[in-house]
């Protein structure tokens, strides 16, 4: 019980931004022979600051032109997943690649059921389970640079910062309790990517969760936290305003690999 | 204003979940003393085993070798690069501190394993010549490489994170992790320079069974 409470409010914690910047050329959607796989849209090359780092961190990451799910991955499609890969049915999942609330909502190995509509994001699934999904699909997860660039757009802008309204939504978003319930994927108007529901819905699992919270300094994996948690110490951070980026980069660091939280789901991503 | 309660929230969250998790570990540790029944050829290992991971590495010597390789014996598992300045040269001492406090007729049923960070750097040719500088023996010792994805994998089930920085270094935690023959992790050490003692003793435990 212990750790089911405490999961929820992790699960409070999660979602947007990061500064980019990008040609601002509106991608292409659907499924060209060139262009992106159906599902997909294609996030043209920029650069990714990220929200916090070490003297000896990179400043900028560039980040290189690829393929985003348009949605999360619903309970629909890791269904899918499972009828083919029966060694992660809920009853056969290692423990040490998912905890043991793996699915914990679905109704059986091979029925989603009423808590866990087929057009609604899977949640509750591992970081190792997401992966998996992914590999399956011939994708991989985003990496944290790619996400948070992706999802720094606004409705409007390719670069959300100064968006006002924007930023107002998502923190209203934080500040809300999760809904008992997810609604179904793309409930949320898309971004300019695009891209729905990369706020507002599910906090998703990046391939390189665990690189937030390391330090430059080896001995220790402390100083991060005191740099970034102490009023003053914040000062370091890129965006000191940016609330949800602080959230996001706690709710990662927080992570394991094998957690699987009721309201952390995925969307898979693809060189182009 | 508004930032200072939600960010104490967050790190009351964090250590919340920390210390569910460390419980939990706990619970494992019991459970997999027990299970020594279980069968050590590839793919039956339990279901707490780390060689569930059915990933490909190459060792010093070029050999390719899944890492169910190193089940059947008890292992001793950190995670470095070569290049490092600091903190590595640190850790496999703190390692061969262990490898030489166990009696000879323990050491030689345990194994010390390197997992190497550093995909681009470190070749076989990189790892070879490391094991000849810091003396590690070919019974004991096995080098690895693997591409960046099965490292990061394999440094998720260890809880061990890294980040490149930009000076072509690593920025890592420091943990060495204590396997059993099944590959379920009994015993971590966090730190550099820790008293092995605790680690020596589980090893012992672990060979003595």
């Amino acid at each position: 019980m212990k750790c089911s409470v405490q999961k929820l409010f992790i699960a409070l914690i999660f979602v947007i931004s990061a500064t980019s910047q990008s040609s601002g050329q509106r991608p292409s959607v659907g499924s060209t022979p060139s262009g992106p796989p159906a599902g997909m849209v294609a996030i043209p090359s920029g650069v990714y600051f990220p929200l916090f780092r070490a003297e000896t961190d990179l400043k900028e990451i560039a980040v290189k032109t690829f393929c985003l799910d348009i949605f999360p991955v619903t309970n629909g499609e890791f269904l899918e997943f499972i009828r083919s890969n029966p060694r992660w049915r809920r009853s056969a999942a290692k423990r040490i690649l998912a905890d043991k609330s793996y699915l914990k909502n679905w109704a059986d190995d091979l029925d989603p059921g009423s808590n866990a509509p087929v057009n609604v994001p899977v949640t509750s699934v591992s970081w190792f389970a997401a992966k998996a999904y992914a590999q399956w699909k011939g994708k991989r997860l985003p990496t944290t640079a790619e996400w948070e660039y992706a999802a720094a757009a606004s409705p409007n802008r390719a670069d959300g910062q100064n968006d006002m309204a924007f930023k107002k939504q998502i923190l209203q978003w934080y500040s809300t309790p999760s809904a008992e319930k997810l609604s179904a994927v793309g409930t949320n108007r898309a971004n300019f990517w695009g891209v729905h529901d990369l706020h507002g819905l599910v906090w998703e699992w990046v391939a390189d969760f665990n690189t937030a919270m390391v330090t430059g300094d080896a001995r220790g994996d402390t100083g991060i936290d005191r740099q970034l948690f102490c009023g003053a110490g914040s000062q370091g951070a890129k965006d000191v305003g940016n609330f949800p980026a602080f959230m996001r980069y706690g709710f990662r660091s927080s992570l394991k690999a094998d957690y699987c939280v009721h309201n952390l789901g995925f969307r898979c991503a693809k060189d182009l | 204003m508004k930032f200072f309660p939600s960010v104490l929230f967050l790190l009351l969250t964090a250590a919340g979940v920390t210390s569910c998790k460390i419980n939990s570990l706990h619970s494992t540790n019991k459970q997999s003393c027990c299970s020594q029944a279980q069968a050590e050829s590839p793919g039956t290992f339990t279901d707490k085993s780390v060689y569930q991971i059915q990933t490909t590495w190459t060792t010093d010597g070029g050999n390719q070798i899944k890492l169910d390789k190193l089940g059947g014996r008890p292992q001793v598992v950190a995670m470095f690069f070569a290049n490092c300045q600091f903190a590595c040269p640190i850790i496999v001492n703190d390692m061969k501190r262990l490898e030489s406090s166990l009696p000879p007729a323990s050491r030689s049923r345990i194994g010390f394993t390197l997992v190497s960070f550093d995909s681009e750097r470190d070749t076989p040719a990189a790892l070879a010549e490391y094991r000849k500088t810091r003396a590690l023996s070919a019974e004991q010792w096995t080098l690895l490489r693997g591409n960046p994805d099965d490292v990061l994998e394999l440094s998720a089930l260890l809880g061990v994170k890294f980040k490149a920085d930009a000076n072509g270094q690593f920025a890592h935690s420091n943990v060495i992790t204590i396997l059993n023959a099944q590959g379920e992790i009994v015993y971590q050490q966090v730190g550099l320079n820790q008293d092995i003692q605790k680690a020596r003793q589980t090893l012992q435990q672990l060979v003595e069974k």
